[in-house]
């Protein structure tokens, strides 16, 4: 391999390797020998930083001078329920101010749960010439100011994408900062903003754009508009509405029925907020192109969404709350053979009653309909061993499977049993199964069966579910290819966590939340693995005042090689390697 | 305990400890080759790690705390005993954080139902939200004969109608399929306390001031 590779001239390697995108195969040359990696490093244009923690800025800075893409993700995964505590941490300005000195060509910024502030959006606006792409999915921090620097200033600006953000939303107008000159724009999600924006600038936007492919409005958009905004763009393949209600009448039905069906590549629709069932039938000309369709926000009930994904045959993701029920999924399951990825969301996950039908029935009806489903999440309240059996029979090519009883705890309903078989046959039969979300009454023998079968496993979600460390223990013992654990509310401690202590270092990383790991434990680990942070996060205190035995309340474990962080708030502390070194 | 689980900690040196193989344990699950696979995949690694453990064992406390089992035990009951009431003092609270796994986002959409949007009612007409918080659009729903109760959200409801068909069909698995909707009559209790047979107050004036709503057997509901 090596003797191959000196004899080719680099420029021919180089321009080998600008064909091969996949991070991971880029990842693999550049350990092949030296020179691959000499060479792989000046030709590596997109980098993905799965913990912003993991590495620092400078060290990707001198290692690969050319990026023009870069992907930063920041906070933990269960921050999005609320787990991580607020300033926690994710905080892309030390990125933001290196990268605008190092990349003056950098095209694409994609963050995911970091926190950006106006002065890093505005340092961006000026930074980088050629600017094509931002995305900021689940951040926060910033507001519409920022985001009307990004528009006055970024000319070649494509996408716009702000999807599940907090922005502050101080100005309506930060649209109309996009000069009459610009006409760049693919792609514009706005979905997550509160107020409204200026219609007319929407419209002069959108109008002077021809290449706008995806249009994801707010709440705010009045349904009788959208048939203005439809009209300028006949080209869009993925539209999100705003509310989706208004008065009955004709005339806007009939308008919006119309820009609809002039949009002839339209295959994704989402929003519909408020939805008024009377509005519905205005999609039904398209139905059969669609392939995507989010009405996870649309409250209507089973019979209306029967009648509308009845007529989409070629739908391969739904996203629907659980008023679709179980009687809707038999539909999905007659209608829709190319169904790729199901996902149903709780319309009341508070309730203590059901207040749907919405039981393991319909994801088994799923299951046996739809040949291409891979991808689940599926919200309800009741399952049974023998369903989960079937569904893992049924679909032995799923490779997301994250299911959520809403009562944690929750047994088997028909046998009183906990749950192990059936999410034990879901890891033996689906062999390709890459993400995992367990929930209900589970033993220790799942993860047995998780550690045994589950080679492919990359990402584990667990709560409420075991009896002792030898469950951890399997899981870190027998899953090969984990790289995101994150578990909370179980009985893991000490001795599964310092016996796999190891395994940590292969990982991205490791969430443990009202566990039973102990202070000692995590000190003795940050001590002892010097490639490891180890992060207490308790808000109760100093961990060093209570006793070392005392388990923590959240602790974050991530490889890293960048040493501890320095942006760490109060309620985080960091074990670190060399302390009692130090001292003595 | 330690033996049983097989998680006994390394006594000498970490590595072998780790390398659980030769401790003949009974757990023979624990023999699965995944650590030696990762010390071999991860050289690097591996060197970094065997470095910071051999460097432990001369002075650093894992020896210390592995060589006083009795110490880790009183350690580790101790522990037990001040986790679990912990554990259970903060389930009660901790359950409502972060679970069901639900995005902040996700959740404030969906239970805030903007006030100012309109709701639907019979004529396709609109009709203000009012003071009607989002979660009180859900009502309580029995059906005589049925023990296990349910919970509806009006505001997916138009007519009558409606209402009385999704009822019908949400109880009817539980019924006997000889038992027409005939013999059945809707009742519901208004915000006053009364218990009254729906569909005598436009359906509008209905949803506002129902509480709860009871399906019983139609002689039952006339003799009321």
């Amino acid at each position: 391999m090596q003797r191959m590779a000196l004899s080719f001239p680099e420029e021919v390697l180089e321009h080998v390797f600008s064909f091969i995108r996949s991070e991971r195969d880029r990842n693999v040359i550049s350990l092949v020998c030296k020179s691959w990696y000499e060479i792989e490093r000046w030709c590596r244009w997109r980098v993905f930083i799965g913990n912003c923690y993991a590495v620092s800025p400078m060290m990707v800075i001198k290692r690969f001078p050319e990026v023009r893409s870069i992907s930063l993700k920041g906070k933990p995964h269960f921050a999005d329920f609320n787990l991580v505590p607020e300033g926690w941490g994710g905080f892309v300005c030390p990125w933001i101010g290196a990268i605008a000195k190092a990349y003056p060509w950098l095209e694409e910024i994609r963050l995911k749960r970091m926190v950006i502030t106006d002065e890093s959006l505005e340092l961006i606006a000026r930074s980088f010439k050629n600017f094509k792409v931002l995305v900021l999915s689940s951040c926060e921090g910033f507001s519409t100011d920022g985001l009307a620097a990004i528009a006055a200033n970024c000319r070649n600006l494509r996408e716009l994408d702000l999807r599940e953000s907090e922005v502050d939303d101080r100005n309506g107008h930060w649209l109309s900062h996009f000069p009459d000159s610009y006409t760049s724009l693919v792609s514009l999600n706005i979905s997550c903003l509160g107020s409204e924006v200026s219609l007319s600038a929407l419209e002069r936007l959108i109008g002077r754009c021809p290449n706008l492919q995806t249009l994801r409005l707010n709440r705010a958009v009045p349904l009788d508009r959208l048939a203005n905004l439809l009209a300028r763009t006949p080209q869009l393949i993925e539209f999100g509405t705003g509310a989706y209600s208004s008065e009955i009448r004709p005339e806007v039905f009939s308008k919006l029925s119309g820009a609809l069906s002039g949009c002839k590549q339209l295959r994704s629709l989402s929003g519909f907020w408020d939805v008024l069932p009377s509005y519905l039938p205005a999609i039904y000309p398209i139905c059969s192109r669609l392939t995507s369709l989010n009405l996870s926000y649309a409250t209507i009930q089973s019979l209306d969404l029967i009648k509308l994904v009845s007529q989409c045959h070629n739908l391969q993701r739904l996203w629907v709350l659980d008023y679709i029920e179980d009687a809707g999924l038999d539909a999905l399951a007659v209608s829709c053979k190319d169904l790729r990825e199901l996902r149903v969301f709780p319309s009341d996950p508070f309730a203590l009653e059901p207040n749907v039908t919405l039981t393991e029935h319909g994801l088994v009806s799923v299951s046996e309909g739809c040949p291409k489903l891979q991808s689940v999440l599926y919200f309800c309240r009741q399952m049974s061993n023998a369903a989960l059996i079937t569904i893992a029979r049924n679909r032995p090519n799923m490779t997301r499977f994250r299911l959520c009883i809403i009562e944690p705890r929750t047994p088997d309903y028909l046998t009183l049993q906990p749950l192990d078989a059936g999410f034990g046959a879901v890891v033996e039969y689906c062999k390709d199964l890459r993400r995992l979300s367990l929930s209900g009454l589970l033993t220790d023998r799942v993860f047995e069966y998780i550690g045994t079968y589950g080679k492919k496993l990359e990402m584990l979600s667990v709560a409420f579910a075991g009896d002792s460390d030898l469950g951890l223990h399997h899981i870190l013992s027998g899953c090969d290819n984990l790289r995101k654990l994150e578990i909370r509310d179980c009985p893991f401690g000490d001795k599964a966590l310092l016996a796999n202590a190891a395994k940590l270092e292969t990982m991205r990383s490791l969430w443990m939340s009202s566990c039973l790991v102990s202070y000692g434990a995590c000190k003795l680990l940050g001590h002892k693995m010097p490639r490891l942070n180890v992060e207490v996060i308790d808000e109760r205190g100093p961990p060093d005042s209570r006793p070392e035995s005392c388990p923590v309340e959240k602790l974050y474990i991530y490889r890293t090689i960048a040493g501890p962080r320095l942006d760490m708030p109060d309620f985080v502390w960091t074990m670190e390697d060399d302390s009692e070194f130090r001292i003595s | 305990m330690e033996l049983q689980l097989g998680l006994a900690l390394p006594t000498q040196n970490p590595i072998q400890g780790l390398n659980l193989t030769n401790n003949g344990l009974e757990c023979s699950e624990l023999r699965r080759p995944s650590f030696c696979i990762e010390s071999h995949r991860h050289v690097k690694n591996k060197r970094s790690f065997e470095e910071s453990f051999e460097y432990s064992s001369k002075s650093l406390p894992l020896l210390v705390w592995n060589g006083q089992p009795n110490d880790e035990d009183d350690r580790g009951g101790k522990r037990n005993r001040n986790a679990h009431p912990a554990n259970e003092n903060n389930e009660e609270e901790n359950r409502l954080v972060g679970w069901p796994p639900i995005k902040s986002c996700r959740k404030k959409k969906i239970h805030q139902q903007h006030p100012r949007f309109p709701i639907r009612n019979a004529g396709g007409m609109l009709a203000e939200n009012g003071d009607r918080g989002s979660n009180s659009s859900y009502v309580k729903v029995k059906m005589a004969g049925v023990a296990v109760g349910r919970k509806i959200d009006l505001r997916l409801y138009s007519s009558y109608e409606t209402l009385t068909n999704k009822l019908f069909s949400m109880f009817n698995k539980c019924q006997k399929p000889e038992e027409e909707k005939e013999s059945f009559t809707l009742t519901y209790q208004a915000e006053e306390g009364d218990w009254l047979v729906a569909g005598d107050v436009p359906w509008q004036s209905f949803i506002d001031s129902v509480k709860r709503l009871e399906i019983v057997r139609s002689g039952v509901a006339e003799s009321t």
